[in-house]
């Protein structure tokens, strides 16, 4: 970090680009609470690829599929939060990125892949999820939230 | 500017500026809040709206219901039932005491409903007041006295399909469900599927997708199987079963094969998807020829049809349309389905395993991406026309093979679900029944004009007063 400085338009576009991630993390776990009724299910059914076994398994098992579906939607509310606030903005990221994975390698876009759940675009092996993902690695890769985010005062608070 | 050095130098105090942007996530928050709350609203309100549309208001009260027949339809009815709120079981009436009486009542039991068992329906429909409705399933030839008695009780009725094994039984119900006031719905259960439903309302209606249709075609493809047994320590005794009209307890489980009971496989299962022709096709059909007889059973215990093909004309609004329908016992290969084809494009439709595909006619379709962009169809899959070899290469008159598109609309719940479920709003008041005893009649004289068809070895014709009643 020390020999290049990065200008405050820099650092004002890596926060932006923070607090969009947050917001829509935010919002993914907010419509799903809201909605009340809402499941994994039919995502994991869909699955695909090498892991589909282990997928289908767990939406077959109600107590599972609720913990899941519990898990899935305070994470993403939690990791949203983070972000969007810079606390604890590191273990937001990766938990994030991690939530992505999952997502990605129960339905990957792959080649000859065909799922029945409407997508809104086109993707082959790289879909929004994956730049969501990328996104995430450079927002842990570069502390945006030393400059700005509840991390900037924890971090003097610490270190006094 | 040199923001980093600032801050992260520790040791200072926080000052006035970490604070600040130590907090800029705070106003996105407040944005955020603002637009969740704002989205929020505005769906509960759309949600309100269509409840309003669909409902009367109030949380249903319970409806209370009598079972009449529970084999192994019945079974599958309750069990779908019971995942329907708002229903109470109070009554259950079979004549296999022992056996089919006994596990219904078990059932019901463990799910916290105490029903008062019988075996004759005359005592139930006696003793059982307050009763909402009844949903039976019993065998075809019964059909039409326990629905009359029912109706005539006061009760709303769903029968199952077929409505009955005799044009005239059939007939009566009609009759009876007008003069009782009492709503009938007959068992053709495709008519309340969402998946049906999408496909004959919007694909084949509003969307035109498969332009001017031409031919149609089903099939239900069995595999060979012994006749149905039963448990010899249950057996019912002769004059019990003589007293409700069969001869054995083997015809009393084969019921299905018997010429006066009910009316073999072109009814059992043709008459599902004979009446999907009807339904999407806009039209009743105007002739009917058959060919068919029992090729591989043993005709004294198989009296109706192992085999029958039958084939439709339809007077469609579009134009003269030729349906064909297959069913056979003996191979049970590529099972069942429906199938539409048009100058456009292909449907194919079935209710097992949320099957429904379609194909565009590249030759004469509009695009497509439209209805995929609507997330209607899904992505089309290519299916590749290959040469089989170097010289044979490809002739540039062949049909380019059509693309293949998903339904995009799932359907996970038991397949008997929505009719019930239709069923049961309309006795409260809400909605109309999607198949009113008016229509379970039409489907009955096209199906019961086959088994004639096959008999009379040429082809017959419907008036269409013989719809009418
Ligand atoms: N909609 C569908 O998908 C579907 C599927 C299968 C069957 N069915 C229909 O359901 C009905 C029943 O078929 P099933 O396969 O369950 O037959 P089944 O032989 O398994 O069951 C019939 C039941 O009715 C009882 N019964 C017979 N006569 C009676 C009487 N007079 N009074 C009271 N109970 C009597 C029998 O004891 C038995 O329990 C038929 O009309 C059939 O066409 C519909």
């Amino acid at each position: 970090m020390n020999e290049t400085r990065l200008s405050t338009f820099q650092w004002t576009t890596l926060v932006t680009l923070r607090m969009l991630v947050g917001w829509h993390f935010l919002y993914e776990g907010v419509a799903k609470l809201l909605k009340g009724n809402w499941s994994a299910y039919g995502f994991l059914m869909e699955s695909k690829w090498i892991f589909a076994e282990y997928f289908h398994a767990l939406a077959g098992n109600a107590t599972v599929l609720s913990v899941v579906n519990t898990m899935n939607i305070w994470g993403l509310i939690l990791i949203g939060l983070g972000l969007i606030m810079g606390l604890f903005t590191r273990i937001a990221a990766g938990g994030g990125i991690l939530l992505i994975l999952l997502y990605y390698v129960c339905n990957p876009p792959f080649v000859g892949l065909f799922y029945s759940i409407p997508m809104e675009g086109h993707y082959l092996f790289v879909n929004k999820n994956l730049v969501e993902l990328g996104a995430l690695l450079v927002l842990i890769a570069i502390p945006s939230q030393q400059v700005a985010g509840l991390d900037r005062i924890l971090y003097k608070l610490i270190k006094k | 500017m040199n923001e980093e050095e600032k801050s992260k130098s520790p040791g200072r105090a926080i000052d006035r500026r970490d604070f600040l942007q130590g907090l800029a996530g705070v106003p996105v928050i407040g944005a955020f809040a603002l637009a969740a709350l704002k989205q929020e609203s505005f769906r509960r309100a759309s949600r309100a709206r269509q409840a309003a549309a669909t409902a009367g208001g109030e949380a249903p009260a319970e409806l209370r219901i009598a079972l009449l027949g529970v084999g192994a339809q019945g079974s599958v009815l309750l069990n779908s039932m019971l995942k329907i709120p708002g229903l109470r079981f109070q009554a259950v009436c079979d004549i296999w005491t022992e056996y089919n009486l006994k596990r219904a009542g078990n059932l019901l039991k463990k799910y916290g409903h105490e029903a008062a068992l019988y075996h004759d329906y005359r005592e139930m429909l006696d003793k059982e007041k307050g009763l909402d409705a009844v949903v039976i399933a019993t065998p075809d030839f019964w059909h039409a006295d326990h629905t009359i008695a029912c109706l005539q009780a006061g009760l709303h009725v769903y029968c199952e399909k077929e409505m009955s094994n005799t044009l005239e039984g059939a007939r009566r119900m009609v009759q009876a469900a007008r003069e009782s006031g009492k709503l009938l719905q007959i068992g053709h259960q495709r008519r309340s599927n969402p998946r049906y439903i999408f496909c004959r309302d919007t694909l084949l209606q509003e969307l035109q997708l498969i332009g001017r249709p031409v031919t149609a075609f089903g099939q239900w493809n069995r595999s060979a199987a012994p006749d149905l047994g039963w448990p010899k320590k249950y057996e019912i005794p002769a004059d019990q079963l003589r007293r409700y009209g069969y001869d054995s307890m083997a015809q009393f489980c084969n019921w299905r094969w018997y010429k006066k009971l009910g009316g073999g496989p072109i009814v059992d299962l043709g008459s599902h998807q004979i009446d999907i022709f009807s339904w999407f096709l806009g039209a009743n059909p105007k002739s009917v020829q058959a060919s068919g007889g029992t090729d591989y059973y043993d005709k004294s215990t198989h009296e109706w049809y192992d085999t029958v093909l039958a084939t439709y004309e339809y007077e469609t609004p579009a134009g003269l349309v030729r349906a064909h329908y297959k069913t056979q016992t003996t191979n049970g290969s590529l099972g069942y389905f429906e199938q539409f084809m048009g100058d456009q494009g292909t449907l194919v439709i079935s209710e097992s395993a949320g099957m429904g595909l379609v194909y565009r006619e590249k030759a004469n379709a509009p695009s497509w991406d439209e209805w995929v962009r609507k997330g209607y169809l899904t992505e089309p899959k290519l299916i590749e026309v290959k040469a089989e070899s170097e010289s044979d290469s490809l002739d540039v008159r062949e049909t380019i093979s059509p693309d293949e598109h998903r339904i995009a609309l799932q359907f996970n719940d038991p397949y008997h679900k929505p009719h019930l479920e239709n069923f049961f709003s309309a006795v409260r008041g809400k909605g109309k029944l999607n198949c009113p005893a008016e229509v379970g009649y039409e489907s009955a004289v096209a199906v019961l004009k086959v088994n004639e068809a096959v008999e009379a070895r040429k082809t017959l014709d419907f008036s269409p007063e013989e719809f009418k009643i």
